[in-house]
């Protein structure tokens, strides 16, 4: 009995660990579609991109991605708000559906562009925490890199949360949400914030690739399998909210690990979806949202 | 449909049979037979895309269950050809009752998303399950005879297309037409004036299910071979809708000019890009949307009727 | 949304002639390899593989492999009297884009026989193409049986399947300890998935009683809470059937979580990988563990280490198994051709039934189904390499049993 007990345990702390890489992905997604109603299909594509970044500080300086996943986010933040400034932002106001047509295209175009310069190959990062471990009492083994993670994890997280709340641009940001006329009316330049919120949220996920790279592996398709899930993510938190969407990525992170442990691990990614469905049909604001869906 | 047009139409469908009289090589039957199969599924995605204005980027999950259950009606229940198609209509309609049921009370983007999640809970739930053969995959029934050569598919396809452009002609001119619309146009305001949008989306996407469905049925015995990658994934549910959107979604021809340019495009860059072909198509992609957002037909259409005013 | 467009018919009619036109190009197969005339004045040789997608390092390596084998054969003074020609076409990783490649190089580039594809699924695709129009196939590097099963007599299989595969692995088990019980861990895919059910089918006749059996979504990052459930049921030995990246998550996590079984044994393709040993890899935590293999630098057969040789010249790295196999799927090819006299196929055909050559891969002969029966050794990752520690034959080390737990490694 006590080791169903520490078994559970032992699961639910693994999934709140991956789940922390999550909710940077989730708050990112937060940002782009819970506050700035954009249907980012390109949302893996960008952390592919972030992953290749802090692969090639690591391989070519010898930088660990434990610090070159800030420079990571910082190179997507540019990417991000050129891509709103010189793309987005004309498609904009126009229905979702060209904003994911659209999106599509460019993460087809990056994932291409990675795939030319890198070509298919795989490539592995090894830090020497890497096959560290760490005991929690008898019961308990948590891999190193994974702590390192989740509290660099929580830190941003709480981090952007504040940023987003307190701070003036962020007040701007729930300004343009609420009513972008009026927003605009009283001097906010719409389109400016929007670039930068935009690439606020690209550079999350930028945080989340680098801190996701030593975890796993690197090709240009890698980033596929987290667009739904950043998706989903927000709905169960609740549209426009930021610490919804992160509760809620450790939620998947939870769930995914348990289901794992009782049904199989083939299973996790379903259940995901299934939850996604059950939240839209029964409960759509979420978690935490307030928003008519 | 006016009667000229209607001329023409029959006109294309004629020439369209007759090809495979000029059309000898099997590899390029296969390319004809992609066209005008997309053709169909994107004008069979129009109806619920374009004239009813719910982005689905779900389809694939019609067009697997037709895939699926041709072989799993005929092999494994012994049930007869003919009746197993029905069958596959059948299926493709009851799964797009409880689609629909649930997720159009969505609106915009989520009605995408929930589209999506259905299709990926279907797509994952095949690879897991031994009576679908697993990731290991199905054989699927010869619709033609045993030998079933090429062309056979290509003419089905055809017919396909043909069908799915009259009830599209159809649906546009009916009351049906004018509630999809008033349904796209505003839903609020359509409630009402009496129309009830869960129904006739609804309906919509019942007619739009049942074809995409055969497509599917008819790609897997093509094929000979399925697996859940080759019949549920994603790209297939937005490969009708890239078509119908580049051609003109909301018009009737759009589709199929959309098809025809996306899978000659596809097979040519393969050729010539190789491996740059992804990123090429990407860029086409996003330069479609940013000056073309009407499509290739809207566009055009708008250009004449401007050039028509003045 | 746009709104109903009442267009005139005369665009119409002109968009759809000119698009009518457009897809005619693109039918006389645009670019590279459009439409050649049977009799030219080389044997062209039709290859599918994965040159994008995600099985494109594979897809490199086959292509490396064959072009390896073109230049040698070229080198000696071609076949029949003509340069030997190999045309490749890329599948991207997916069956439809086989098929497709498939019938291009057998319409269009009129080939005189096919080579590929890379994956189980995508050489799955092509079987029924091939078979409908009477060109032989020969299969590199499918290891699911079911590329076997169809009762096509136009299809020659260079490599082990699976059930080889946990054959073998049983047999060697059963002669090196005979454990009772075993775990078997497997991705969710085609290959995954067929190996999980040979090994199902061969351990009872070793002695063995399967007590897990894991499904695994592939590239996920945690596999803890599935390793939990294997480690509840206690496995003298685990079975793995991965690909590299999951090959090295699951043994960093089977380590994590300490289990210790007596055996740790995989179905080859990530475990045997040449990155699996190193840093790029598992590193350490791949010491000990069992894999099957098809071949390695290091064995026996002749033209195995001049394969090595060329193939590191040309690309700076050593090769795995399924460059091998390339070059000697079209080395067979090439000896069958030759053997025929023609580019007949049935000729061909023919003479790969009867085909027994001696390549770098090994002696190769295919039997009734087109199965060639290649041995499979059993290697161990020793001290960072690979060394064959089964069958005796073939052995150049002993197996290192019993396997040390994590604790007691240093």
């Amino acid at each position: 009995m006590a080791s169903l007990f520490w078994s559970a345990l032992q699961a639910v702390i693994d999934g709140l660990l991956t789940g922390s890489l999550y909710s940077l992905i989730g708050m990112g997604m937060a940002l782009i579609f819970g506050v700035m109603r954009i249907v980012n299909f390109a949302h893996g594509a960008f952390m592919m991109l972030s992953m290749y970044v802090t692969y090639l500080l690591f391989d070519r300086l010898g930088v660990t991605p434990y610090l070159g996943f800030l420079a990571a986010a910082a190179v997507l933040f540019v990417i991000g708000f050129a891509t709103y400034h010189g793309l987005l932002r004309w498609v904009n106001e126009r229905s979702e559906f060209m904003i994911i047509l659209i999106t599509l295209g460019i993460a087809q175009m990056f994932i291409g562009g990675a795939q030319l310069t890198f070509s298919g190959d795989f490539h592995k990062v090894n830090t020497p925490l890497s096959g560290a471990l760490v005991h929690l009492g008898s019961h308990i083994t948590l891999n190193g890199g994974d702590v390192l993670s989740f509290v660099i994890s929580v830190a941003l997280a709480i981090g952007m949360f504040l940023f987003v709340m307190k701070s003036r641009f962020g007040r701007a940001l729930r300004a343009i949400a609420q009513n972008r006329y009026a927003a605009s009316l009283i001097g906010i330049n719409v389109q400016r914030t929007q670039a930068v919120a935009f690439g606020l949220g690209v550079a999350a996920v930028g945080l989340a690739g680098g801190l996701f790279l030593p975890a796993f592996y690197l090709y240009p398709e890698v980033g596929s399998g987290f667009n739904l899930k950043s998706f989903v993510m927000v709905v169960l938190g609740g549209m426009g909210s930021i610490e919804g969407a992160a509760i809620a990525g450790l939620v998947l992170g939870v769930v995914e690990s348990l289901t794992s442990l009782y049904w199989g691990n083939q299973w996790a990614v379903v259940v995901d979806f299934v939850i996604f469905l059950l939240v839209l049909s029964l409960r759509p604001a979420g978690l935490f949202g307030s928003q008519r869906v | 449909m006016t009667q000229r047009r209607a001329i023409l139409a029959a006109v294309g469908f004629a020439l369209c049979l007759l090809v495979p009289l000029v059309v000898q090589q099997d590899y390029q039957l296969n390319v004809l037979f992609r066209i005008a199969l997309f053709s169909a599924l994107g004008m069979a995605w129009n109806l619920v895309g374009g004239y009813a204005g719910q982005l689905s980027l779900g389809h694939a999950a019609f067009f697997g269950i037709g895939a699926y259950a041709l072989p799993l009606f005929h092999d494994k229940l012994g049930v007869p050809i003919p009746l197993a198609l029905v069958l596959v209509i059948v299926a493709a309609v009851a799964a797009a009752y409880v689609i629909g049921r649930v997720s159009f009370r969505l609106r915009g983007p989520y009605f995408a998303l929930a589209t999506i999640a259905f299709a990926e809970v279907l797509r994952l739930s095949v690879k897991n399950l031994e009576v679908t053969g697993g990731d290991v995959g199905l054989q699927v029934p010869a619709l033609f005879g045993s030998i079933s050569p090429t062309r056979w598919f290509y003419l089905a396809a055809v017919v396909l297309a043909a069908a799915a452009l009259a009830a599209t002609a159809w649906i546009v001119r009916s009351r049906f037409g004018y509630q999809l619309q008033a349904v796209r146009e505003d839903e609020d305001t359509a409630r009402a004036c009496g129309i009830d949008p869960a129904r006739t989306k609804l309906n919509a996407l019942i007619i739009s299910a049942a074809f995409t469905a055969l497509g599917g049925a008819l790609y897997a015995s093509q094929y000979f071979f399925i697996v859940p990658d080759s019949v549920l994934a994603i790209d297939l549910s937005e490969r009708p809708a890239i078509s119908a959107m580049l051609g003109g979604a909301g018009t009737m021809t759009g589709p199929i000019v959309g098809a025809i340019l996306i899978e000659t495009a596809l097979e040519l860059f393969k050729n010539v890009f190789h491996e740059a072909f992804q990123l090429i198509f990407g860029v086409l992609l996003v330069l479609v949307v940013l000056f073309l957002p009407e499509g290739i037909v809207g566009t055009l259409a708008s250009w004449w009727r401007r050039k028509r005013a003045s | 949304m746009p709104r109903v467009m009442r267009s005139s018919w005369l665009p119409h009619a002109v968009l759809l002639t000119t698009l009518t036109g457009l897809a005619a190009t693109a039918c006389k197969g645009g670019g590279s390899g459009g439409g050649k005339q049977e009799g030219g004045n080389t044997v062209r040789i039709g290859v599918i593989t994965s040159l994008t997608g995600p099985q494109a390092a594979f897809g490199k390596a086959h292509k490396l492999g064959y072009d390896i084998a073109a230049s040698e054969i070229n080198a000696k003074g071609g076949l029949l009297g003509k340069q030997v020609e190999v045309i490749i076409y890329d599948d991207q990783g997916k069956p439809d884009q086989a098929v497709q490649g498939a019938t291009k190089l057998m319409d269009q580039d009129h080939v005189a026989i096919l080579l590929g594809a890379y994956s189980s699924e995508t050489t799955r695709a092509v079987i029924p193409a091939a078979t409908q129009k009477g060109v032989p196939l020969i299969m590199p590097t499918a290891t699911a049986d079911n590329v076997v099963e169809t009762g096509s007599s136009w299809v020659f299989r260079i490599c082990a399947g699976a059930k080889a595969y946990a054959a073998s692995m049983a047999d060697f088990l059963k002669n090196n300890g005979a454990p009772k019980t075993v775990a078997i861990i497997y991705e969710n895919t085609n290959f995954g998935q067929a190996n999980g059910k040979a090994m199902e089918a061969a351990a009872p006749a070793s002695g063995m009683t399967v007590v897990a059996n894991e499904a695994y979504q592939a590239s996920s990052p945690d596999y803890k809470a599935l390793l939990q459930r294997v480690k509840d049921k206690d496995p003298e030995a685990i079975y793995y059937a991965s690909y590299l990246l999951d090959a090295t998550t699951l043994m960093k996590q089977t380590a994590q979580l300490d289990i210790n079984p007596k055996y740790l044994t995989a179905a080859g393709t990530g475990f045997s990988a040449a990155e699996f040993p190193t840093e790029k890899g598992a590193g350490k935590f791949a010491e000990y563990t069992f894999s099957v293999s098809q071949w390695l630098p290091s064995a026996k057969w002749e033209g195995s280490k001049q394969f090595d040789d060329a193939y590191f010249k040309a690309s700076g790295s050593h090769p795995a198994y399924h460059g091998m196999q390339a070059y000697a799927a079209l080395i067979v090819a090439a000896d069958a051709i030759k053997n025929a006299g023609s580019e007949d196929h049935q000729k061909i055909a023919d003479a790969l039934r009867k085909e027994h050559l001696d390549t770098g891969f090994g002696p190769i002969a295919f039997d009734a189904k087109g199965q060639n029966a290649h041995p499979v050794l059993v290697t161990q990752v020793q001290n960072g390499q690979f060394k064959v520690v089964w069958p005796p034959d073939q052995a150049e080390a002993k197996p290192i049993l019993p396997t040390p737990s994590w604790s007691e490694r240093k």
